[in-house]
């Protein structure tokens, strides 16, 4: 394998991770605020399936991709009626949902299964992508590739730099805070709520019209790729950046599991495709283990040098969900 | 007068629900051009038309009940479990492998074994991410449904490499399913139908279950660890221990479902590649029936007859009046958006009427903060 095509494997890695980015961002978004958009995989699917949809009747591909971002603002604005205003709960609402768009998605994209469709054509930047390596790897991508860099950076310095992005931190750990320093808390997670499942309804237009152009129904490999998003978000700790860390090590390991397969012929193939599920159920365990009672006690225990190092470890890879993650707020 | 009244709505509202289900599937119906009272007529009569379809009718729901148990149990203690498929699938390969294994044994030791090789093979399922949550806190919804593919994967690697029949492997097409069970291995027909004696076991089970929740300390401090963890713990109760049983004893039900649809129904394992291929979704639907019952043990059993009715008259109307199978899996979301939207719904308004009766016990005292949480959670 030549250097060559593992830069453009590499590549190819950046752009399959897009979808995932788009998702996860959203998702972290709209947790942020304190709800939990669990409908992630049927709003993915419903999303892809509509904008493929449009994208072939109107033959217009920013249609399309108006209308995955409809799809998913439309899914939450569900979610943020019946835990905002009916005040439900989340993971009720979140999995119906999940459950129902996914059948939707099969049921009305039954005529678009197999037909041809317009694709996001690459746009490679004039100038950078000349450059040697990061050319290649960062520059020579289609529109929403490019989306997803800026996606990152755009949410990152939202949640951390800005006023607004501070608030938004503040109505997800200490709603009844920010109610007093005079925000309006309700209206405030409808907004974001809503913007996060637009975002993620950007990831059903990605692959449909992108990554995995086409539809193909339900078995067309994306049904399960939004309940891995939601533990990306988990393992991204509701940092932007650190989220899409986690979706571009997921999409590697994907990756990778493809060029191996050839080279390790005694390895079956279910192996390889499997393997990101107890990847991610090990990475929750990593994320979660420096919160459990118990480890710190058996800790304790240990030498001091042995016990800080192995502390410091378990420190770096926590992450806690925001504190009002999935309680209603009521203002009294 | 009043509150039996909103008792018995109570009780009658999963019905509601279901009827306004069918309403909008009736409206979308209407818009393929076919009338909906022709084809529901056909749900009807393929699900209770006559002595075949209604056994066939219960037939459906035996998975489905089972599955619903464990759901009771888990729900009860507080802990979602999404992972019937996997824990379904799990299941039901154990107990193929003991009755392709051991067929030197007397049918009904194996039948025995079986059964319980298949409640063992879904409580470890349900095990790993019960563990997971009791000791590491580790969301348990992410987990099972990553179980969910994980088993799916264990299933197609297996019938297509160490299980497969024999005389596939011999042959080009390969399709990937097991041996057929030996015919003295297979539970016992009820009547000259599909029927077998699974249906009684989930019959069974349902009373046990009961027992277990109610008459038994394992049962109430399950409830107990799941109405609230916090005065568990101070009363003493090692609450991780039994949120973890929760989910093990939840995987189990499902995993018994699993052995039971093949030493009943199907006498093999075949997949199709998907999970729904072998289970039918009955892991999902069970949760559902389970929650239409009302996290009821007994209440699961009409439930999952409901629920069993509705998949097989499905099916008939399909075949009656040509309309495409996907309307039917929509419809199917339909009602379960329906039925557990109602039992939220259901669960707000008993709230809202104990917290009127807490005020009225005491007058002009304001509401403590942490009723005022547990209201709006």
């Amino acid at each position: 394998m030549t250097t060559e095509m593992i830069l453009v494997g590499l590549a190819g890695v950046l752009a399959a991770a897009a979808p995932v980015i788009f998702a996860v961002i959203g998702e972290t978004i709209s947790e942020r605020a304190g709800v939990i958009n669990l409908s992630m995989n049927g709003t993915i699917l419903l999303s892809a399936m509509a904008s493929f949809g449009v994208a072939v009747t109107t033959d217009n591909l920013l249609l399309g991709f108006l209308m995955g971002m409809f799809v998913g603002a439309l899914v939450a604005l569900v979610i943020a009626f019946g835990n905002i205003t009916l005040r439900q709960s989340q993971v009720a609402i979140g999995f119906v949902l999940a459950l129902i768009c996914r059948d939707l998605s099969d049921f009305l994209g039954n005529p678009f299964v197999g037909q041809p469709g317009p694709r996001l054509p690459f746009a490679p930047i004039a100038g950078l992508a000349d450059i040697p390596v990061i050319g290649t790897l960062f520059f020579r991508q289609d529109l929403m590739t490019y989306a997803s860099y800026l996606f990152i950076i755009l949410a990152w310095v939202f949640v951390y730099k800005t006023r607004p992005g501070l608030m938004l931190q503040g109505i997800g750990e200490k709603p009844a805070a920010a109610f007093v320093r005079g925000a309006n808390v309700n209206r405030m997670r409808y907004f974001y709520t809503i913007l996060g499942g637009a975002i993620i309804g950007l990831a059903g237009p990605t692959f449909s019209l992108s990554v995995k152009a086409g539809w193909k129904g339900t078995l067309s490999g994306l049904d399960g790729i939004g309940w891995i998003a939601l533990a990306i978000t988990i393992f991204g700790g509701w940092n932007p950046l650190r989220a899409a860390f986690g979706a571009y090590l997921f999409a590697f390991l994907q990756w990778l599991g493809l060029v191996l397969q050839p080279s390790l012929p005694g390895v079956p193939s279910q192996v390889l495709q499997v393997a990101p599920f107890p990847l991610m159920i090990l990475t929750l365990l990593l994320v979660n283990i420096g919160n459990a009672e118990w480890v710190g006690r058996t800790l304790a225990a240990l030498p001091e040098p042995t016990r800080r190092f192995i502390a410091r470890g378990l420190r770096a890879m926590r992450a806690s969900p925001p504190a009002a993650l999935g309680v209603p707020f009521e203002s009294e | 007068m009043r509150t039996r009244m909103s008792a018995l709505f109570d009780a009658l509202l999963p019905v509601i629900a279901t009827l306004a289900a069918l309403a909008v599937g009736a409206v979308m119906l209407l818009i393929l051009g076919v009338s909906p009272v022709t084809a529901y007529a056909a749900l009807f009569d393929g699900a209770f038309g006559s002595f075949n379809a209604f056994a066939e009718t219960l037939v459906k729901a035996t998975p489905l009940l089972l599955v619903a148990l464990g759901i009771c149990i888990s729900f009860r203690g507080d802990v979602i479990n999404i992972g019937g498929e996997g824990q379904m699938i799990v299941g039901a390969l154990l107990a193929t492998w003991v009755g392709l294994t051991f067929t030197e044994v007397p049918g009904w030791l194996i039948v025995v074994f079986a059964m319980l090789a298949g409640f063992l093979g879904g409580a470890v399922w349900g095990g790993i991410p019960g563990l997971l949550k009791a000791y590491f806190n580790v969301n348990e919804i992410l987990s099972t449904v990553m179980m969910n593919a994980i088993a799916v994967q264990l299933m197609n690697f297996l019938l297509r490499g160490p299980m497969i029949d024999p005389s596939q492997a011999q042959l080009a097409s390969k399709i990937p399913q097991t041996a057929r069970l030996l015919d003295e291995f297979h539970l016992a027909r009820l009547a000259p139908t599909r029927l077998h004696a699974g249906a009684l076991i989930a019959v069974g089970l349902a009373f046990v279950v009961y027992i277990l929740l109610w008459r038994t300390t394992l049962g109430y401090r399950i409830r107990a660890v799941g109405q609230n963890p916090h005065a568990s713990r101070y009363a003493g109760i090692k609450t991780a221990r039994y949120m973890a049983l929760a989910l093990i004893l939840s995987g189990a039900f499902a995993g018994l479902a699993g052995a039971v649809q093949v030493y009943g129904v199907n006498y093999r394992m075949i997949t199709d590649g998907s999970a729904s291929g072998f289970t039918g979704a009955a892991g999902f639907n069970g949760i559902v029936a389970a929650l239409f019952g009302q996290l009821h043990p007994i209440l699961s059993i009409p439930a999952s007859i409901l629920f069993g009715a509705l998949l097989v008259g499905a099916n008939s109307m399909q075949r009656a009046i040509q309309i495409p199978s996907a309307l039917i899996t929509a419809l199917n979301g339909l009602v379960v958006v329906f039925v557990v939207s109602s039992e939220i719904w259901r669960r707000r308004r008993q709230r809202r009427r104990l917290a009127v009766a807490k005020e009225e016990e005491t007058p002009g005292r304001p509401t403590p903060p942490e009723v005022q949480k547990e209201a709006a959670r």
